[in-house]
């Protein structure tokens, strides 16, 4: 069925490369999100599934077949893209039933799988109209119903969500997400924006600079980042990073406080301690930190300190009665402690 | 500001424009029903410019001209723009030659031209007896059946490259996602062609059709310059009955008469071209 795999992808343009071996594998009918910063080499390796952009080096293959040299229509996916790319001159109807009138599919046959596709997506209404006369979240549609409509191995979607107001765009990853559950088929997502992968993906790959950096369930990279770059990427607001050494069981920042570790760990002269901001606890017997600003959200207070030499973001449950310039002695959780090795990046497994 | 004020400013400048388009229409409407001295003649020149069969010719001559000019321009300058908005090496280059036709001033470009079709002389006879093609030279432009081509065909030389950019403009204003959108959706690269650049440019092209429309009928230079509408009235054109009939016979007043007809019916035309286009269900507006 839908599945991909890819091998050791490569991505080059004249001497400059943007891609530097990815390897990913992708189940028949999963949900995988492609997510990191801006320019990190997401789009162009979804462009590179979908045929639109040369395969430099290494291997692409879908539903087994490896397909680095077949045109994007010999392929079996659809692409869903940031702009939509709807056609102008073609009304709603037109639009998405282009493909299938490519095939030299039937007019009945046509009617019958776009009308499907447009009562699913809530287009009925709008068959008729040109895209210029939708709003943003209609041309969404329109663009989402013209993949649908193809019933294709893979869907490919870069972006597709950026171009709407923030209300919408909750909506619409929810539409995605349903659809994904009634299609079954295999989709893969770009988006930078960590919180969208975050509630959509069955399994997320976080790239950065054109490598891979970590592969997993939304909730392993959250628990379980496996190096600096996952663990500030993931999470918001995003994880406290403090620098200092391991020594005798405990984290020793630079200034001097000691974190007590859970489980004994080799010493390391230069490591840097993770602590996610709802992974801290009020206690009268913790660290001494000065804080800075107070954002009540209702459900939550959030408050920057500054704790051990750093500017330390903190979650509580608690609604604070403190404000700037007061202090608070707060203490990490130590079973949600993450550790890192300074120099290389990587976590180091407590 | 009121409006009466806005006219107040408008107005030195409409009085301008008014009588630079006004008086020249007005003063051939006025030659169009007066004899040579300047007499009151009713429709007397109508009658006389009607009249002889070479007017009727001229009319279909001027129609062939136009519809023969205008297919292959805008075919050949779509086909053109198509290519021209590839990428590939030398791209740039041949956008600048492909300029060349047009930016060469008329009479340079259908002297050239009558040299290179001259029956004895001419490189093109030459090229074609030279290898074979034809056993004998071609009179082309004294040959009665060649001529009209011929001269349709320089005109198409001429101004295509018009229609090249124009048209090459306008697809360079199509965002590349449609094409990639055509691509995954299967398209071939004649079906993008047909699909999504030339809805996309067909604005462009109603416009430049219209262009080409106004042009050719007032198309003087190529034709007067190398056959003056000859041989035997073959080429003559409207436009060239006007400008002889006016001054190598001396009969302003019905050369008059003529450009009146000639106005009238050309306002027609343009009229039902730009209702025929307009009431089409584009989008691409
Ligand atoms: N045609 C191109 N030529 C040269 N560099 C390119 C080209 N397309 C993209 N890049 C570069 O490749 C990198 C990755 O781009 P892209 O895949 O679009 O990033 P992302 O989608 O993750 O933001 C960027 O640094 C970008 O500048
Ligand atoms: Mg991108």
């Amino acid at each position: 069925m839908g599945s991909v795999s890819i091998r050791n992808a490569r991505k080059s343009y004249g001497a400059l490369e943007i891609l530097h071996g990815v390897s990913i594998d992708i189940a028949d009918g999963e949900f995988v999100i492609l997510v990191g910063p801006s320019g990190c080499g997401k789009s162009t390796l979804l462009r590179m599934i979908a045929g639109l952009e040369e395969i430099s080096g290494g291997e692409i293959a879908i539903d087994g077949k490896v397909v680095n040299s077949l045109p994007p229509k010999a392929r079996d996916i659809a692409m869903v893209f940031q702009s939509y790319a709807l056609y102008p001159h073609m009304t709603v109807e037109q639009n998405m039933g282009f493909s299938l009138k490519l095939a030299r599919a039937g007019k009945d046959e046509i009617n019958q799988r776009v009308g499907k596709a447009a009562t699913v997506l809530g287009l009925d209404p709008y068959l008729k109209r040109y895209p210029r006369h939708l709003s943003g979240g209609q041309r969404q549609r329109v663009a989402m119903g013209r993949a649908m409509v193809r019933d294709p191995k893979v869907f490919l979607f870069d972006e597709p969500l950026s171009n709407l107001d923030a209300k919408l765009r909750v909506q619409m990853r929810s539409e995605i997400k349903q659809n994904h559950q009634r299609l079954k088929t295999t989709m893969i997502y770009v988006t930078h924006d960590q919180i969208e992968a975050m509630t959509m993906a069955d399994r997320i790959v976080v790239m950065h600079d054109g490598v891979v950096e970590q592969i997993g369930t939304p909730l392993d990279l959250y628990d379980r980042p496996a190096n600096l770059f996952v663990a500030g990427f993931i999470g918001s607001p995003a994880m406290n990073l403090l620098g200092g050494k391991v020594a005798d069981g405990a984290f020793i920042a630079a200034d001097g406080t000691r974190i007590a570790l859970d489980r004994a760990v080799p010493d390391s002269a230069s490591a840097t301690l993770g602590v996610r901001p709802e992974h801290f606890r009020l206690d009268p017997n913790g660290i001494p930190a000065e804080i800075l600003t107070v954002e009540p959200t209702g459900a939550e207070t959030q408050v920057l300190m500054r704790l051990a030499g750093h500017e330390v973001m903190g979650v509580f449950r608690e609604r604070l009665t403190v404000g700037p310039g007061e202090n608070l002695r707060v203490s990490p959780e130590t079973g949600s402690l993450h550790l890192f090795d300074a120099t290389t990046g990587q976590r180091i497994e407590r | 500001m009121k409006s009466q004020t806005g006219l107040l400013f408008a107005l030195p400048a409409l009085i301008v424009l008014f009588m630079l388009i006004a008086y020249p229409v007005a003063y051939t409407g006025l030659l169009s029903v007066t004899d040579a001295k300047g007499n009151f003649s009713g429709l007397d020149n109508f009658a006389a410019v009607l009249k002889p069969k070479v007017t009727v010719q001229a009319f279909i001559n001027t129609i062939y001209w136009v519809f023969g000019s205008i297919v292959f321009q805008v075919v050949l300058g779509t086909l053109t723009a198509i290519l021209l908005n590839q990428s590939f090496f030398g791209r740039g280059a041949l956008r600048a030659i492909t300029l060349i036709p047009w930016v060469v001033p008329g009479i340079v470009a259908a002297t050239t031209w009558a040299w290179m079709f001259h029956t004895e002389f001419g490189i093109i006879n030459y090229m074609l007896t030279g290898t074979g093609v034809l056993q004998n030279p071609i009179g082309w432009l004294t040959n009665k059946d060649t001529v009209m081509p011929v001269l349709i065909a320089i005109n198409v030389w001429k101004l295509f490259p018009f229609v090249a950019i124009m048209v090459l403009a306008g697809l360079q204003s199509i965002p590349n996602d449609l094409y990639e959108a055509a691509r995954v959706d299967g398209a071939t690269f004649w079906e993008e062609v047909w699909y999504i650049m030339l809805p996309s440019v067909r604005p462009v092209i109603t416009a430049v059709t219209l262009l080409l429309v106004i042009w050719g009928l007032n198309s003087i230079t190529i034709i007067y310059a190398i056959t003056r509408g000859g041989p035997a009235n073959k080429t003559l054109i409207t436009p060239i009955q006007i400008f002889r009939s006016a001054f190598e016979s001396f009969q302003f007043n019905q050369a008059a008469a003529l450009s009146v007809i000639f106005f009238a019916v050309t306002i027609v035309v343009v009229f039902i071209y730009i209702k025929v286009l307009s009431a089409q269900p584009g989008e691409a507006k």
